[in-house]
């Protein structure tokens, strides 16, 4: 009988679930979800690759025209390569709801702008 | 009243086996009946999740009320496998027989009028023999599943019953004796004129209440099926529309037990004469928050303390309730 | 009387990993068990031969969900053993602080899941509902909920600023209401007083000699615990008491945790207070020289031991943990002979079991049925006779 007093009062509370996907929980601020590059400043050293400890990062070609393939699937978002890059190309955004129905969807490719036209950041 | 004209002309109009076919059928038979099961589900299902601070079922219907209604459609749809060892005939008509002696005690309890679809003297102990019936039934549908672990739930239903019947049975003839009459009908009727038995019987109901729960496996007496321990016990086999069936069959049980506190200690469908439907159903989700707001609160037994409790405890409570009903019969 | 075999697991409603224990049973007494591990073995000890020191900190964490930073914190302990590296105070404050939360957040769970097992479903929804906020707590300071990375060879990676001390402040002491409150109705619940007083018991000397470790060792009345014999992190600068329990049963283990949840909030606020300043990591090669390191942490389920071989180079030569739980698992078996089959998922959640942590390979020669013992180099040879023969 000893929980009796709060099950009464739980009567009138509001409950503490939330209704999910009608209301969603605020991300925190150092909330670290997917990577995205910004390709321009890249240089193309390997060191995001090297570190990376699920091997979530390729990198194809070398230097200035590097291009990057990240595997989402892979990835522990962790944030050691946005420590560990010297020109701060690798950036932590927020997004965490990453369920794909395709697995070609999990890699998404960073190429490098040829002209100012085409998307930097294509998905498959 | 013009409820009563509207009966009498109804009965000179309509022949009375027409009359008792479509209340059999419809209200407060079986389907009036059904409905008030899933009904009852989903305010329990919704109470011990308001104790527990979260939603309960939401998305179904308006504030989720035809969720139970889901629940039941999709178990039919499912598969329903026989296991190969179990005993067939038994194995099968197990929930269709659970269903019936259901459904049949709630005929003999007053719904919707001061007296019963079918009432007769002695209509009580037809009551308490089919909800024994029901425990037995139990045991047999564990024991044709052939498993182990339903074979360990058919045991413990078996020694629950050993337990909870004795105080049950005396305490629901606690106000029969008051009454004089072994007719829940005459019980209710009895009650609409003078005071109700829970006032005089304040015992005997909370005994009656605690019975109530062991016979309907709830927290914290469902040790036949404790899910933690093994496994869903007796019930662990049956599954598709045998478990449709079964969890109906155990609803209605609830609205059985609400009904019977209701009818016996809480004047049923007496007070204001042509409302009198809608004073059960109030009555009824009163009994029925007490029984979830207990299931909300406890932990679960063991058999052995249960059999101890029941024998120390409940047993001398139920006789000392009677006695006393004897010395002081109002 | 004939006994009766009951399967517990690999699948059951009441384990939250895959573990077998098939019981003998007779008329509702547990005359015999065996258990059988590797349902959920993952390799992790020869995946962390395949990558570097700094990648295998986030191996470690995934050991186990729940004691994912003590395992992180027992490699890196490790790892600066044998670099020689001196960690900077204020990392370890606040390796100590997350370590607590830690602590804190797992037997929170732990309280919910016992009540579960004891049907006791209200206690288990409110136990959860309020571990949600240690969890805020630990978004707030890491970024994540679970598996922080927030350890790293050096020190640590992210710091407690001074805007998020109010919070945290305000959310420990909620918190360390509720486990007061929880305390009084473990005490005083007749349903659960009866369920756990005097099940599961494991005499003091039992506990010694089959080698148990945490909160179970020290409900049978033993006060050992890593933090105070073998002080590491923080923890010799800040306030530590070690919580015994003489009952040697289920009960005395909930009063063990449900204590050390109000230790630790008292050191997570000190340690807040006393904050050091200055950095928070440090700069480390990347080859580490030879040598071999063993390194102990007081993970919440008890003791977590980490030994580590290294040859110079980037990689580790052998990683092999030894976690609490599986310390735990003889004193186990010990504690569920004369149980009633009731008393069996209680008795379990009783001792805080993480399967996931506590994999390892057995040989048993089929013919025979004798165990063999393997030495490292023995593994070797016969797992490349083995791929040679495919």
């Amino acid at each position: 009988m000893a929980m009796e007093g709060e099950l009464l009062q739980n009567l009138t509370k509001k409950p503490v679930t939330m209704r999910f996907p009608y209301e969603r929980a605020k991300p925190f601020e150092r909330m670290r979800g997917k990577v995205t590059w910004e390709i321009d400043k890249c240089i193309g050293c390997n060191l995001c690759e090297r570190i990376c400890p699920s091997a979530a990062i390729e990198i194809v070609g070398k230097g200035r025209s590097a291009e990057i393939r990240y595997h989402v699937g892979r990835c522990l978002f962790c944030g050691e390569c946005v420590d560990v890059c010297p020109t701060k190309a690798i950036e932590t955004t927020k997004e965490f709801e990453l369920a794909f129905t395709k697995p070609e969807s999990m890699t998404i490719e960073f190429r490098r702008t040829k002209s100012a036209s085409s998307d930097p950041e294509k998905q498959r | 009243m013009e409820w009563r004209r509207a009966q009498e002309v109804r009965d000179r109009v309509v022949p009375e086996e027409v009359t008792a076919l479509l209340q059999l059928a419809l209200f407060p038979g079986f389907l009036f009946l059904i409905v008030l099961a899933f009904f009852i589900e989903w305010f329990d299902r919704k109470l011990v999740a308001k104790f527990q601070n979260r939603y309960g079922p939401l998305h179904v219907g308006p504030k989720g009320i035809l969720q139970p209604f889901a629940d039941f459609v999709k178990l039919l749809s499912k598969e329903d496998i026989t296991p190969e060892f179990a005993d067939r005939t038994p194995f099968l008509l197990m929930p269709l027989l659970m269903f019936a002696l259901a459904v049949t005690p709630l005929f003999s309890v007053p719904i919707a009028d001061h007296s019963a679809l079918v009432s007769f003297e002695g209509d009580l102990i037809v009551v308490m023999f089919l909800m024994t019936l029901t425990a037995l039934l139990l045991l047999v549908g564990a024991w044709v599943s052939t498993n182990r672990f339903s074979t360990i739930g058919g045991i413990r239903t078996g020694l629950q019953l050993f337990g909870y019947e004795i105080p049950q049975n005396l305490v629901m003839v606690g106000p029969a004796i008051a009454t004089g009459s072994l007719s829940v009908s005459r019980i209710v009727q009895q009650q609409t004129g003078g005071i109700w038995f829970v006032l005089t019987q304040p015992l005997g109901f909370v005994v009656f209440a605690i019975c109530l729960l062991a016979h309907l496996q709830r927290v914290p007496f469902d040790i036949p099926e404790a899910e933690t321990e093994i496994v869903g016990g007796w019930l662990v086999e049956f599954g598709g529309r045998k478990l449709a069936l079964i969890r109906l069959a155990k609803d209605l049980e609830l609205v059985l037990a609400g009904s019977l506190m209701t009818s016996l200690y809480l004047g049923g469908t007496g007070g204001l004469d042509s409302l009198s439907a809608l004073v059960y159903l109030l009555k009824l989700l009163a009994c029925v928050f007490i029984l979830s707001n207990l299931r909300a609160l406890f932990a679960r037994y063991r058999i052995d303390q249960l059999l101890v409790g029941a024998w120390k405890y409940l047993i001398p409570l139920a006789l000392l309730q009677i006695g006393l009903v004897e010395v002081f019969p109002w | 009387m004939s006994t009766i075999t009951i399967p517990f697991g690999p699948q059951h409603p009441a384990l939250e990993e895959p573990i077998n224990f098939i019981f003998e049973v007779e008329e509702e007494k547990v005359v015999n068990v065996t258990p059988r591990l590797g349902y959920i073995h993952r390799g992790i000890e020869k995946l962390a031969e395949n990558r570097t020191y700094l990648q295998n900190v986030y191996l470690a964490e995934r050991i186990c969900g729940i004691c994912s930073f003590a395992h992180a914190a027992c490699y890196s302990q490790a790892v600066e053993g044998l670099l020689g590296t001196e960690v900077p105070e204020k990392a370890r404050f606040i390796r100590t602080i997350i370590g607590e939360m830690e602590r804190v957040q797992n037997h929170y769970l732990w309280l919910g899941l016992t009540a579960k097992e004891m049907g006791f479903e209200t206690l288990f929804m409110y136990a959860w509902r309020d571990r949600e906020k240690m969890l805020e707590i630990l978004e707030l300071i890491s970024g994540k909920r679970v598996n922080y990375g927030v350890n790293t060879i050096g020190g640590v990676r992210c710091d407690i600023s001074s805007e998020m001390l109010e919070e945290i402040k305000d959310k420990l002491h909620q918190l360390e209401e509720r486990a007061e409150y929880y305390k009084s109705v473990c005490t005083k619940d007749q349903t659960v007083l009866k369920r756990t007083v005097d099940v599961g018991i494991l005499a003091p000397r039992d506990a010694l000699e089959l080698c148990a470790v945490g909160p179970t060792l020290r409900a049978s009345g033993v006060a050992r615990d890593v933090r105070s014999d073998y002080p590491y992190a923080a923890y010799g600068e800040v306030p530590l008491r070690v919580v015994t329990y003489k009952g040697c049963d289920v009960f005395s283990r909930i009063l063990v945790r449900i204590d050390e949840i109000l230790v630790s909030t008292g050191i997570v606020e000190y340690a807040l207070e006393n904050l050091p300043s200055g950095p928070i990591r440090v700069r480390v090669p990347r080859a580490v020289p030879e040598g071999e390191a063993v390194s102990l942490v007081e993970a919440p389920r008890g003791e977590d031991l980490h030994y580590l071989k290294s040859d110079g180079s980037e990689k580790p030569v052998r990683l092999k943990v030894r976690a609490p739980t599986l310390a735990n698992l003889l004193p186990l078996c010990k504690m569920l002979v004369d149980v009633n089959i009731a008393d069996i998922p209680v008795v379990i959640a009783g001792i805080d079991p993480c399967i996931a942590c506590a994999e390892r390979v057995m040989m048993i020669d089929a013919e025979s049925r004798k165990r063999k013992m393997w030495s490292g180099e023995e593994l070797r040879r016969y797992a490349i006779e083995w791929y040679q023969k495919r």
